[in-house]
C-alpha cells in the first residue's frame, strides 16, 4: 500500500533526479565548450556576438627632401558612411539633398542607394560612392572643410535630420609642395595603393603593416589599442631649393622655346645622388586621377610617361659622342691632339654618313671632332679605329641597354643592338657611334657620362638618402656599377670637352667656372623613318672641371624657336649653373685654388 | 548529544523557523555581497574600457589634428611661397658674381639632416594596462600567491 507520504517524496526524489541529470548535462556542456575539441570555434563565435574585428592601419612613412622640407605627408579624408537601421525617409532625403549639394553630386544617384534593402541583403553598414569619370564607382571623399560642415549638422538639432550618417576618418596623402618634385615622388591613390616614383618604389616600406585586431563592445574592454608595425620615413637626396631651380629653369625654356615637354637632372657624380629631377609636364600628385594606370581608369600606357628620368627612353644624338670617344681614348686607338681629315662622308658597311651640315671640315684635332659635332669622325672612330667588338664592349661597360638600379618605380632598360642581336647590321657601328638608332633613358646617360666626370667610375644613381625606420636609421651606401675607363681617360676627356664646350656651346659657360659638357641633336623615331620635323635638343655638362660636383643633362622634346641643343638646351644648362654653384656654395675656380693655397677667400 | 537535548528541550516552531529564515537570509546577504562586488568590479571595467575607447579616439583626433597642421606649416614654407615673400621684400636670388666666399678656421659643417623615427610596434594585448583591468579571479590569486611567496 502506499500512502501518500511516499507518494509525494517519490515525486520530489523524481524531479530531484530529472534536476541532478539536467545539472550534470550542463556541467559536461560547459566543459565541453570551454575545454573541449570545438571550443576554439564556440570562442570565436562568441566573439563574434560581442565583438568586432578592427583593421588598424599604421601611418605611412613621411618623405622628407635632403634638408628635411617635407614633400609628402599624411592628412585625414572622410568616408560618408550609413548606418542603414537608424535611416527614417525624412534622413534618406535630407542626407541625399545635403551631400548632394555640397559635392555638387546628382542627387537621384546618391538617394536610391540610401532607398535600396540593404539590411535584406545582410548589410547593415554601407559606404556612399559617386560614379567616376572611367564609369566605375569610387567611395565619396570628403576633406576636413567638408566634415566639419557635416558634423555641424549632426550635431545641430535645428540642422536637417541626417540620422544614420557616419563619418569616417582615413589617412589621404598631401603633397605640400604641389607639383614640385612630382614626377620623382609618385602618388598614392584613395586606397593608400603607391604609384610610380619613390611611392611606387618603396611603397611597402612607406605603408608599414596593417593588422586586424578583435575588439569586445559588450562591455568595452579595458585595452589599449596595438600599434602596428609603422611605415619608414624616407629622406630623399633631393634638395628642394635646387629642384625649384631646375623646374623654373626648364618651366621657362619649355615656354621661351616652344617645347612639347622636357627635363633636367641634376647629379653628384662623386655618390650618384640625385639633387633634381624636373620634368615638364608637371604632375602635382594631389591631383593623380587622370595619371593612374589603365586598369585603375588612367590614361593608356602609351600616353603617360610618369617618370620620363627613368622611363622616357630617347635617341641621345651627339651627345653620346662623349661615350665613343671615351671608349677610343680609353682603349689607346685616338689622342686628343690627333688630327682626322674629314671630307664629309663616310660610309659604314654601306651606308653613306654625313655631318650634321652636309659640309666637309677638313683636318681636325679630336677636340674639334668634339667641338664642331662631326659624325663622319665618330662613325670613322667607332668603325676603323675600335671596331664594333670593343666599342660595344665599351657601350655594355657604360650601362647602354641596362636598367640602372635607380630606386625609382618604372625604370626601363632602353635599346642597344649589338652584333649578337638579330637585328644588327653594319651601319649600326657607324650611326650608335653618334647616338642614332640606339635609345637610352636620361638617368642612363647620366650615369655613364657621370663615370667621365668621377675619375671613370659609374656609381648607381638614387634618391633616398636615408631610411629611419622605429629601430633606427639606414643610410644606402653608393653602389659603384662599374669602371669602364680609367682616371687618366676620364681627365684627358674632361679636358677636352672644356675646350669643346668654350668653342661649340659658349651659351653654356659660366664666368669663373671650368666647365664641360656636349651639345645634343637627335632625330625623332617613327614608324615612317625619322620625324622630318622635329628633334630633341640636349645638353649634357659638369663641373667645376677639376673636381666635378654636378652633372647636369638638358633635354627639350620637339624646340620650336630652333632644333639645335647647343641654341636651346646649352643656355638651359648655364641659367641652372649659376644658380646650382650658389646653392651648393661651390666657389669660382680661382678662389678655389686660393683657398686650397691657404687664402683667406674673397 | 544533540539529539539528546533536542529530545529533551523540543524547541519552540517559531525558533526553528527563525534560525531557518536567518540561515537562509545569510546565504541571500552573502550572496548578495558576492553579486555586488561583482557588478561593481564589471561597471568600473566597463567604465574604464569606455574611458581607453575615448582617450584613443581622441588620441586619433589629435593625431590627425597635427598631421593636419604639419601639412599646412609646410604649404606655407614651400619654396615657391619662400621665393614669392623674398621677392616681396624686395631680394633677388644671388648670383656667382655676387657672393664672397672666406675661409673660417674651425668652422664646422652642419650635420645632416635626420628624419624623425615612426613609433615602434606595440604588442597586441594588455600593454599598458594594469592586470587589475584584465586579469581573473584565479590569476590575481595565483600572482597574490607568488609575491607573497617571493616577499620576506
Amino acid at each position: 500500500m502506499i500512502t501518500p507520504g511516499r507518494e509525494v517524496s517519490g515525486r520530489i526524489r523524481l524531479i530531484a533526479g530529472v534536476m541532478v541529470l539536467a545539472a550534470g548535462a550542463l556541467i559536461v556542456q560547459l566543459v565541453r565548450v570551454q575545454f573541449g575539441p570545438f571550443a576554439p570555434i564556440f570562442a570565436a563565435r562568441a566573439e563574434l556576438q560581442t565583438g568586432y574585428l578592427k583593421r588598424v592601419v599604421p601611418a605611412r612613412g613621411l618623405i622628407y627632401d635632403r634638408e628635411g622640407r617635407l614633400l609628402a605627408t599624411n592628412a585625414s579624408q572622410y568616408y560618408l558612411e550609413v548606418e542603414v537601421r537608424q535611416l527614417s525617409d525624412t534622413s534618406r532625403e535630407a542626407i541625399a539633398s545635403v551631400v548632394s549639394k555640397l559635392l555638387v553630386l546628382p542627387f537621384e544617384d546618391l538617394f536610391s542607394q540610401l532607398e535600396r534593402d540593404w539590411a535584406a541583403q545582410g548589410q547593415l553598414r554601407i559606404r556612399l560612392t559617386r560614379e567616376d569619370v572611367s564609369g566605375g564607382r569610387l567611395p565619396i571623399a570628403v576633406d576636413e572643410t567638408v566634415a566639419d560642415v557635416l558634423k555641424d549638422f549632426l550635431n545641430d538639432p535645428q540642422a536637417p535630420d541626417l540620422s544614420g550618417l557616419d563619418l569616417v576618418p582615413a589617412p589621404r596623402r598631401v603633397y605640400p609642395n604641389g607639383s614640385l618634385a612630382g614626377h620623382v615622388l609618385g602618388f598614392v591613390n584613395q586606397e593608400g595603393r603607391g604609384f610610380f616614383g619613390v611611392e611606387g618604389y618603396y611603397d611597402e616600406w612607406l605603408s608599414g603593416k596593417p593588422i586586424t585586431v578583435a575588439r569586445s563592445s559588450l562591455p568595452p574592454e579595458a585595452r589599449l589599442e596595438p600599434n602596428p608595425p609603422a611605415g619608414v620615413n624616407l629622406v630623399l637626396t633631393l634638395d628642394l631649393e635646387i629642384q625649384q631651380t631646375a623646374e623654373i629653369a626648364l618651366r621657362e625654356a619649355v615656354e621661351n622655346t616652344g617645347a612639347e615637354g622636357g627635363q633636367i637632372i641634376i647629379m653628384d657624380p662623386r655618390n650618384g645622388e640625385i639633387l633634381a629631377m624636373a620634368a615638364w609636364p608637371a604632375l602635382d600628385p594631389n591631383r593623380y586621377e587622370p595619371w593612374l594606370p589603365e586598369e585603375d581608369g588612367g590614361k593608356a600606357e602609351e600616353e603617360r610617361v610618369i617618370t620620363p628620368a627613368v622611363a622616357g627612353q630617347f635617341e641621345p644624338g651627339s651627345t653620346f659622342k662623349v661615350l665613343t670617344m671615351a671608349a677610343a681614348l680609353d682603349a689607346d686607338k685616338v689622342k686628343p691632339d690627333d688630327i682626322y681629315v674629314d671630307t664629309g662622308l663616310i660610309e659604314v658597311g654601306g651606308h653613306p654618313i654625313r655631318n650634321w651640315n652636309g659640309g666637309a671640315w677638313g683636318p681636325q684635332t679630336m677636340v674639334g671632332c668634339l667641338e664642331y659635332s662631326l659624325n663622319v669622325c665618330l662613325a670613322y672612330i667607332a668603325s676603323e679605329e675600335l671596331g664594333a667588338s670593343l666599342f660595344y664592349s665599351y657601350l655594355q661597360d657604360f650601362g647602354i641597354g641596362q636598367l640602372t638600379g635607380i630606386d625609382l618605380s618604372g625604370e626601363v632598360s632602353g635599346q642597344l643592338r649589338t652584333p649578337r642581336h638579330p637585328d644588327w647590321t653594319e651601319p649600326d657601328l657607324g650611326t650608335n657611334a653618334f647616338g642614332q638608332g640606339v635609345s637610352v633613358t636620361p638617368i642612363q646617360l647620366m650615369a655613364a657620362v657621370g663615370a667621365v666626370a668621377n675619375d671613370g667610375v659609374i656609381v648607381q644613381p638614387h634618391v633616398v638618402r636615408e631610411v629611419v625606420g622605429p629601430e633606427g636609421v639606414y643610410w644606402p651606401r653608393p653602389t659603384v656599377l662599374g669602371r669602364p675607363i680609367r682616371p687618366e681617360t676620364a681627365r684627358t676627356l674632361t679636358d677636352m670637352l672644356v675646350q669643346s664646350l668654350e668653342g661649340e656651346a659658349r651659351f653654356a659657360g659660366v664666368t669663373g667656372y671650368r666647365l664641360a659638357g656636349k651639345t645634343g641633336t637627335s632625330q625623332i623615331p617613327t614608324e615612317m623613318g625619322y620625324d622630318p620635323d622635329w628633334t630633341i635638343a640636349s645638353f649634357i655638362g659638369w663641373g667645376p672641371a677639376s673636381d666635378p660636383r654636378f652633372v647636369i643633362l638638358v633635354r627639350l622634346d620637339k624646340p620650336e624657336t630652333s632644333p639645335w641643343g647647343s641654341v636651346v638646351a646649352a643656355p638651359v644648362f648655364q641659367e641652372v649653373v649659376e644658380r646650382l654653384v650658389v646653392l651648393l656654395e661651390i666657389p669660382p675656380d680661382a678662389v678655389r685654388e686660393e683657398l686650397a693655397a691657404g687664402g683667406s677667400g674673397q | 548529544m544533540r539529539n539528546r537535548r533536542r529530545h529533551a528541550q523540543p524547541q519552540a516552531q517559531w525558533r526553528l523557523r527563525i534560525r531557518a529564515t536567518s540561515s537562509t537570509l545569510l546565504w541571500v546577504v552573502a550572496l548578495l555581497i558576492v553579486g555586488s562586488m561583482y557588478l561593481a568590479v564589471n561597471a568600473k571595467l566597463a567604465q574604464a574600457g569606455r574611458q581607453v575607447i575615448n582617450l584613443e579616439r581622441r588620441k586619433d583626433e589629435l593625431l590627425r589634428a597635427n598631421a593636419s597642421l604639419a601639412a599646412q606649416l609646410a604649404e606655407l614654407t614651400t619654396p615657391e611661397q619662400m621665393w614669392a615673400r623674398a621677392v616681396a621684400l624686395g631680394f633677388h636670388p644671388a648670383g656667382p658674381a655676387e657672393v664672397e666666399y672666406l675661409k673660417v678656421e674651425g668652422y664646422v659643417p652642419p650635420t645632416p639632416f635626420v628624419a624623425p623615427r615612426p613609433p615602434a610596434a606595440s604588442p597586441r594585448g594588455p600593454g599598458a594596462l594594469s592586470p587589475a583591468y584584465t586579469e581573473t579571479l584565479g590569476e590575481w590569486l595565483a600572482r597574490w600567491m607568488v609575491a607573497t611567496e617571493v616577499s620576506p
